[in-house]
């Protein structure tokens, strides 16, 4: 792939871009996420297999209205930055709710 | 009897015999009435498909739970701990299925760096702007093909993408755990080669929002 490819694919290409002037340009959705990703980089995180550890009780921690973020913030920090631990977290939030 | 004591759980699960079967099949019962909330809002919950996984997932949480018990700690229900095991197992493989037909961007790279390259016209960014739009993509993409590995770009691309890090890892022969510390690295060589150079995330972006001013 060539680098004018490769920074069509992370930044947006031509298709991507407002088809009208009168539309603000705006950073791509891609670049906005990547750079976004880079911000709330820790030098501490933990892994998906860490916060799977502590899911459970985060869960139910949550659940009884304690304040999680400050009691847990590595693992808040974990899920604000993992799509596929937060899908877990949100759906294990709704069991714990209407289930347990 | 599906209320038992996290103590009483263990317990009935590691007994053997007619204690665990039934134990066993308690459990299951709580664990299907947990399934349907994973599976809301991606298969139809009255399809064959839906009953399919529900119990191939039920079934893989079972023998888990069992091949797992003296790795529960007491921090949380006994019944949360199971549930979560299930999810897991449900969200898992759904996504499998949901991404399965979807490739993986292409982020194979050579050495050819195109001179060539401009930033795509904006009509609504002056000369000078677009200048400094194209100067910084220059710049940022060669920080990222500098201090990034084919694998680490290939997987960055994914995310920035959607792609689930679950099924990213499968594709690209690693593991979601390990694929998440491979994105931390990758994450922190790039905020870090950015400081060096000057620069933070929200100045790269405040470039190009620049022109929609």
């Amino acid at each position: 792939m060539k680098m004018k490819q490769f920074i069509q694919k992370i930044f947006g290409s031509k298709s991507q871009k407002p088809p009208s002037g009168d539309i603000p340009a705006k950073p791509s959705r891609k670049m906005q996420t990547m750079m976004e990703m880079l911000s709330n980089t820790r030098e501490e995180e933990l892994t998906c297999d860490e916060v799977f550890a502590l899911l459970d009780q985060f869960t139910e921690l949550a659940a009884q209205g304690e304040d999680v973020a400050h009691l847990m913030p590595l693992v808040q920090h974990h899920l604000d930055m993992c799509d596929d631990c937060r899908d877990e977290y949100k759906v294990l939030e709704r069991i714990v709710a209407n289930v347990t | 009897m599906d209320k038992r004591t996290n103590e009483e759980w263990i317990a009935d699960l590691g007994a053997g015999g007619d204690r665990q079967a039934l134990a066993l099949e308690d459990l299951r019962a709580i664990i299907l009435r947990g399934l349907p909330y994973a599976i809301a809002g991606r298969l139809d919950p009255k399809s064959p498909e839906t009953e399919a996984l529900t119990e191939e997932v039920a079934q893989e949480t079972l023998l888990n739970v069992l091949k797992y018990l003296d790795t529960f700690e007491g921090r949380s229900q006994f019944t949360t701990w199971a549930h979560k095991i299930a999810v897991r197992a449900a969200l898992t493989e759904l996504r499998r299925r949901r991404w399965s037909e979807v490739p993986l961007p292409d982020m194979t790279m050579d050495d050819d760096m195109d001179a060539s390259y401009r930033e795509l016209p904006d009509h609504q960014a002056n000369p000078e702007e677009q200048v400094s739009r194209a100067e910084m993509m220059k710049r940022v993409n060669r920080i990222i093909m500098e201090e990034l590995t084919d694998k680490q770009r290939k997987a960055m691309m994914s995310i920035v993408d959607g792609f689930p890090l679950e099924e990213a890892a499968r594709r690209l022969g690693t593991n979601r755990n390990a694929l998440y510390k491979m994105m931390h690295d990758a994450r922190l060589r790039l905020k870090k080669r950015l400081e060096n150079e000057g620069l933070t995330p929200q100045e790269v972006l405040s470039v190009f929002e620049q022109a929609g001013k």
